[in-house]
């Protein structure tokens, strides 16, 4: 018996001291597992692939620095195929099998709708970087918190550039998804409200390549200005068979994901005078709040070897991350509950600008929603410009 | 008036294009009976393979597209060779699923290889449309319009006047009597796949400058083709062209005077109400090929 | 014999599945392969019997779904259990009016009619806002309820999802063996005979398109309810190409043979997601699918329970009730 005790004392102070070293050095802990559902294949597969990439830098800037409360974040990333079906579906798998504590989600507004329910069932907070539609935070889910903009956010933050542009009379150009007819709706609310008449409203497929039918019924309208509402690779479409056809009118793009350096690029002389919305201004990050933040995911996105045209969208998944990494932070642990109210409290500085959310909703249910800095930008002469009105 | 002219014009330049993609199906599934999926993803190749010989091999234009066909034709042989000849004699509905299998594989491997960035095809076509009063019309349209004819017409020739053609339409009226003739009716099978993958490889390359390369844009063609087929009844060429081109009217004067955002359902409706109503095709002749 | 062990063994761990299934994500899984499943028998009604391949199935799933969604949702907010047979009728009558305006047509030219028709019904429910509020879908579809408990949990939902299915396949199995199947099959083997001897080929198929395309409303219901948002997604053709998938791979006209289908195909791409990065995953979806076809020509039951018997024998669960002879 005393034979074996001295045996056992020393082993069990060693095991104490190696336990001690453990919990001081803390290079051993778990990382914080944060999921990412995006449209990685399918026909939105570029935006979505642009998102991920973002949230990578993202990720691994947080990861440099040392990580969240001394651990790195794992971003475990899911494709939803584009479909509803398979967000809900890759929901279900992050939460329950990987056991995130955080997800940033779905690009699409009705993938982003299909995923909505699953985080309300298990609890677990929500970060939507990209969809449009009003109803994300109006469906009165607590656990669903938007940075980008929905559509109406976007207008009114037009609202103070409409004047300089002078329309009269306007037609509407729009893909046949949610987030077109969302977007017909805010901006054609503002304006109206700021004195100009509707024309033409023509609505496309998602996938319709020939646009030349909806053109040739704009260009009897007798509007100045063509609103368009649609993705980079349709916009490109209409430049070019606008051209096409002679409609010689000005030409204004919202919905702030598409890069007029694509624009540029494919439709050449066709893009000249028309204008962007954009939330993101690769080309002028002087523009943005933190002027040195923009520069440097700029300078990283490129230095990776990203398409520079992913940027507009690329940098959403980085302020996702951002806002994730600075939630968890506030809450100090990585637990879903803890995070969530943590959510409320973030006070983050975004390549966009201040990420920070109010209440959006019925109450009592409330959704937080950001509210982003829109800009305007013109191509002339085959160059972007930022015009004087900002 | 000039409204309906215009979109006249658009419908026969794209209707050119649905008439190069029917023949091609109506030869593989009009002779071959088989349910070709996939024919939509030898479009996309087509487009793919200009832009690679384009953009990255630096070809001229012309030379770009031929490129473009021989791999379509190339791919469509293979095809045919490793996948289709081994399960010749089995149910329609497996060889259909197999050849869903091959669109499902062809896209998402097109989308590993180019990602989901859409490409445009670089052409040495002025950008200014050619004005005729108040019709306006891209040099780029009017170059794929005739060139669609030509092929279209070289294939006639090719089914018609050849003794290859005759051996392919020999093979499908009666396999035995064309085989006891000395016909090689695996070749011909294989001929036969591979031309029809090679029209539809030259859609892509026609209209890929025109619009963009994206890895899904032959969903959409597949199903348009099929509209095609059934529109000029199967196996028949010449009903294939005609309905080609009047499939592309009817969806512009649908989207221009009737609504855009059903401008799809054009082709749909069209097939339901032929084969309601005269379900051997609008063309359909007491002599056909299959 | 050895079928109905397999069989008795299936249906003692399908009631069990909540007791031993590892996490509520497999639970997840198995309540989609179930909805499939009423899917997969429901084409398999059409495909498998009737010899016609109908490539518009998504329309009658679909309908199913937004009949129930908007039924139980404001302004009417009706039970569940009333919004269901509804959306079996729903779906039944567009099965009917394809059949009386398709079933005069037979092989590739019914296949591009059933296309067209699903083309046309998706287009309406992306144009058509103020019925289904187009793209933007119906989020928030109630959850059904019986008295004062919502079936909200995955376990609850797991058994009425089984309860489903196996009166599906009931209804299938009921319908094969009965004087319409065998007058079915006789109008697959040989229509000119058929109709010779006095059966109306129509008339049958038609009915054969109308119990289908309600069963597959029934599904349509089921996914409504589930997932709880429904969009025009659910015409999307990968739905009916998932489905005609499960058919034909499993094992078109037997009875076991849309069910393994189901089962396979929907764990498929959820254990791709496991096994690979998701660049590839649809990538070897595509490559499994041929390499099955390849090797399963005829479908898995019935290469895995061996020869094909004449058509008329009376088969059992697994048997084929396909012949030899091809359909063109």
């Amino acid at each position: 018996m005393r034979r074996s005790m001295r045996f056992v004392a020393p082993v069990v102070v060693l095991f104490l001291a190696a336990l001690a070293c453990y919990q001081i050095s803390g290079a051993q802990q778990a990382p914080i597992k944060v999921g990412m559902i995006q449209p990685l294949s399918g026909p939105v597969a570029a935006s979505g692939n642009y998102v991920r990439m973002g949230a990578e830098i993202g990720r691994d800037w947080v990861n440099a620095k040392g990580g969240v409360l001394g651990r790195k974040i794992d971003l475990l990333i899911e494709d939803n195929k584009s479909d509803p079906k398979e967000a809900a579906s890759a929901a279900e798998k992050l939460i329950v099998r990987d056991n995130v504590a955080v997800m940033i989600c779905c690009w699409g507004s009705s993938m982003t709708l299909a995923a909505m329910p699953k985080v309300e069932e298990y609890g677990v907070p929500l970060v939507v970087e990209t969809s449009s539609a009003a109803s994300i935070t109006r469906r009165g889910n607590p656990w669903v918190f938007r940075i980008s903009p929905p559509s109406e956010m976007e207008a009114i933050g037009l609202e103070s550039k409409l004047k300089t542009l002078g329309i009269k009379k306007y037609d509407f150009l729009a893909v046949n998804t949610d987030w077109g007819r969302g977007a017909v709706t805010a901006f054609g609310d503002i304006l109206k409200k700021n004195g100009a008449s509707q024309g033409v409203v023509e609505f496309m497929d998602q996938s319709a390549t020939d646009l030349n039918a909806q053109i040739t019924k704009i260009k009897t309208s007798g509007s100045d200005t063509l609103m368009v509402t649609t993705s980079v690779e349709q916009i490109t479409l209409i430049l070019k068979q606008a051209q096409e056809q002679r409609l010689e009118r000005r030409i204004v793009t919202t919905g702030g994901s598409s890069s007029p350096s694509q624009l540029i690029k494919h439709a050449g002389p066709a893009a000249n005078g028309s204008y962007h919305v954009l939330v993101f201004l690769p080309w002028f990050p002087e523009a943005h709040p933190d002027a040195k933040l923009a520069k440097a995911f700029v300078d990283e996105w490129q230095k990776r070897g990203f398409p520079f045209d992913g940027l507009t969208e690329g940098f959403r998944g980085h302020d996702a991350v951002v806002t994730v990494a600075e939630a968890i932070k506030i809450a100090g642990k990585d637990e879903r509950r803890a995070i969530r109210d943590a959510l409320w409290k973030v006070n983050v500085m975004g390549t966009n600008g201040p990420i920070r959310f109010e209440k959006d909703g019925p109450a009592g249910k409330e959704s937080g929603q950001n509210k982003p800095l829109i800009f305007l930008v013109e191509i002339k002469d085959g160059q972007l410009t930022l015009p004087k009105m900002q | 008036m000039e409204q309906l002219l215009q979109h006249l014009v658009n419908g026969l330049v794209l209707g050119g294009t649905y008439a190069l993609l029917g023949i091609g199906l109506t030869l593989i599934f009009g002779l071959m009976s088989v349910v070709n999926f996939a024919h939509g993803e030898f479009y996309t190749l087509g487009a793919y393979a200009a832009f690679a010989a384009l953009a990255l091999a630096g070809l001229p234009f012309f030379l770009a597209l031929l490129a473009a066909i021989a791999v379509g034709a190339l791919l469509g042989a293979l095809t045919e060779r490793a996948l289709l000849r081994p399960l010749r004699g089995h149910s329609i509905d497996t060889i259909m699923l197999v050849m869903i299998g091959v669109w499902i594989a062809m896209q998402n491997a097109e989308l590993l290889a180019w990602g989901g960035v859409a490409r445009s095809i670089p052409h040495p076509f002025p950008t200014a449309p050619f004005t005729l009063g108040p019709l306006n019309i891209a040099p780029l349209r009017l170059f794929v319009v005739v060139t669609a004819a030509a092929l279209i017409a070289l294939a006639w020739l090719l089914i018609q006047k050849t003794r290859l053609g005759t051996a392919m339409r020999a093979t499908f009226q009666d396999r035995d009597t064309a085989a006891l003739m000395g016909v090689s009716i695996g070749r011909i099978h294989t001929i036969t796949f591979a031309f029809g993958s090679a029209l539809a490889a030259a859609a892509g390359a026609l209209l890929g400058p025109v619009f963009l390369a994206y890895p899904s844009m032959g969903d959409l063609a597949s199903l348009k083709a099929f509209s095609v087929v059934i529109l000029g009844g199967l196996g028949n060429l010449a009903g294939a062209t005609l309905g080609g081109l009047l499939l592309g009217i009817a969806e512009e004067l649908g989207a221009g005077y009737v609504s855009s955002g059903y401008r799809d359902a054009v082709g749909f409706v069209a097939i339901i109400l032929v084969l309601l109503f005269r379900p051997a095709g609008l063309f359909a002749r007491a002599e056909r090929i299959g | 014999m050895i079928a109905r062990v397999l069989a008795a063994l299936g249906a003692v761990a399908a009631v069990t599945a909540p007791l031993w299934v590892a996490n509520p994500y497999h639970l997840h899984v198995l309540i989609m392969a179930g909805i499939f499943t009423i899917l997969a028998l429901s084409l398999n009604l059409l495909l498998g019997y009737t010899g016609q391949l109908s490539l518009g199935h998504a329309a009658f799933f679909g309908i199913g779904a937004y009949t129930s969604a908007l039924l139980t949702m404001p302004p009417l907010e009706w039970s569940f259990w009333v919004a269901l047979p509804a959306a079996a009728l729903a779906a039944g009558l567009a099965g009917w009016a394809i059949g009386r305006l398709a079933l005069k047509l037979r092989g590739a030219y019914f296949v591009l009619v059933t296309i067209s028709f699903a083309g046309v019904i998706s287009l309406v429910s992306v144009n058509w806002m103020e019925l289904t509020n187009g793209p933007l879908g119906i989020p928030g579809v109630p959850a059904p309820s019986v008295g004062p408990w919502t079936l909200r949990t995955k376990t609850a939902y797991w058994y009425l999802v089984l309860a489903m299915a196996v009166l599906a396949y009931l209804v299938c199995r009921r319908l094969v063996y009965s004087r319409l199947g065998r007058a079915l099959v006789a109008l697959r083997e040989n229509e000119p005979l058929a109709e010779s001897v006095g059966i109306d080929g129509t008339h049958y198929l038609v009915l054969a398109a109308v119990v289908s395309a309600a069963m597959a409303g029934v599904g349509g219901s089921l996914y409504a309810h589930y997932t709880r948002f429904v969009s025009p997604e659910v015409f999307l053709f990968s739905y009916t190409v998932t489905m005609v998938i499960m058919v034909i791979a499993g094992g078109q006209g037997t009875l076991a043979g849309p069910v393994v289908g189901a089962l396979l195909f929907t764990a498929l791409p959820e254990a791709l997601r496991e096994a690979m990065a998701w660049q590839w995953q649809l990538l070897a979806y595509g490559v499994v699918l041929i390499v099955c076809v390849f090797f399963l020509p005829r479908g898995i039951v019935p290469t895995v329970t061996g020869a094909a018997r004449p058509a008329w024998t009376e088969g059992g669960l697994f048997k084929t009730r396909r012949g030899s002879g091809s359909r063109e």
